[in-house]
């Protein structure tokens, strides 16, 4: 009843309509910019260039199928390594800022630094996406929607067999627009999780 | 006046009182922004799309589907809104106030309401269509197929051959790949078609 009765008086003064006015159109304009810095900040001209870390891995992408190919479908930066849902895209996002405090500490500002960290960076990409099951790659490619007689035999059987045995697209479909580390690929990375299960 | 506009508004935002209302205010506009935001995607999905109508689940859904943009060899994809309307939000919502035409069509004129009549209306509805994508340049085809990013080299020859031959006819998309998720109507096809394409203001494509 005193709540009710402090609301009402909040909204009693004669400006008050104007003020909610006022509040309305901030608050539209606020969520609007942040909405809108959102899908600037999923943009290739943001991702791929706003910082010269991103320069090699932008080069590595140049030319591969999800940069050039018969259709000119491509996919972009934040096609592979952002959730495509919105509420865990501001996540992602925010769990970016790491990337400007490694970009102020200079992480991997050379060439050098990059090689040296980039099997840990890829095996933590594989990680991500072998335990989402790959869902950025099948936020475009829809399994069900693929036809199997359109792909080579090679394809067709593999796919095949990576149902049977509960693969996941990266398993494979690794370092496809991105150069591969030395080291172990997911395949081997995971295939000991899976033998424990 | 103005001083006195300036004293009006110095008292409206006096106190913790204005601070309140204008917090509300603003939560308003985040609720009604998001829900209106969500709409927007609602409708533009293949749920609400192709199959809440029946005017479009028993035409124009059933023709679409297993066609190139719809099952192909990645899987990747191209639904109702990805061709049929502008990928700007600006333009994407002044054109989702156009599609309350469907509505009345569909409430009050039921002018497509059986297939007789869907049949009767397809030439009328694609050329239409074709008009608005010459128009525009096949502004909803460049946004998935980027050409600067095409390979002609992964293409068949005498595709190779026809894109170089439109890009010196200036042809646009739709001239060549018409009927390619819907049936073809009688009637002139897209390049038959007369569209003063000079009296569309290059402002006018976003």
């Amino acid at each position: 009843m005193k709540v009710i009765q402090k609301f009402r008086s909040w909204g009693a003064g004669p400006g008050s309509l104007a003020v909610l006015i006022v509040g309305l159109v901030l608050g539209v304009v606020i969520f609007g910019a942040g909405g809108g810095f959102m899908v600037y900040a999923n943009s290739e001209p943001f991702c791929a260039t706003s910082c010269h870390e991103m320069d090699a891995l932008k080069q590595e992408h140049k030319g591969t199928i999800h940069d050039v190919n018969r259709t000119g479908v491509r996919a972009t930066c934040n096609d592979c390594h952002v959730p495509h849902e919105y509420i865990p895209n501001y996540f992602a996002k925010l769990g970016l800022l790491s990337d400007v405090w490694g970009h102020w500490t200079g992480s991997i500002d050379s060439k050098e630094k990059l090689e040296a960290k980039r099997y840990q960076l890829a095996r933590r990409v594989w990680t991500y996406m072998k335990e989402n099951d790959s869902r950025e790659c099948r936020h475009c490619h829809t399994t069900a929607k693929m036809d199997p007689d359109k792909q080579t035999d090679k394809a067709k059987s593999r796919h095949e067999k990576a149902r049977l045995e509960g693969l996941t697209c990266i398993e494979c479909h690794f370092s496809i627009a991105h150069k591969e580390p030395e080291g172990p690929g997911p395949q081997e990375l995971f295939s000991t999780k899976a033998a424990q299960k | 006046m103005p001083r006195r506009v300036l004293a009006k508004v110095r008292r409206w935002t006096a106190g913790t009182r204005a601070l309140m209302v204008l917090l509300a205010g603003a939560a308003l506009g985040f609720v009604g922004l998001s829900l209106f935001g969500t709409t927007m995607i609602y409708t533009s999905t293949e749920a609400f799309c192709a199959t809440n109508c029946h005017e479009m689940a028993n035409n124009t859904t059933l023709e679409y589907r297993d066609t190139i943009h719809d099952k192909n060899r990645t899987g990747v994809r191209a639904i109702c809104p990805d061709c049929h309307v502008p990928h700007s939000p600006i333009p994407l919502y002044v054109a989702k106030m156009g599609a309350l035409n469907d509505l009345w069509s569909h409430h009050v004129t039921h002018s497509v309401d059986t297939r007789e009549k869907f049949q009767a209306q397809r030439p009328k509805m694609a050329q239409r269509v074709w008009a608005y994508m010459k128009g525009n340049d096949s502004r909803e085809c460049r946004h998935c197929h980027t050409v600067a990013n095409m390979d002609p080299d992964k293409q068949s020859p005498i595709a190779k051959a026809r894109h170089e031959k439109a890009k010196k006819e200036k042809l646009t998309c739709v001239d060549c790949h018409y009927g390619v998720a819907h049936e073809v109507p009688d009637g002139p096809g897209p390049q038959e078609l007369d569209v003063d394409r000079s009296l569309i203001p290059r402002s006018a494509i976003f």
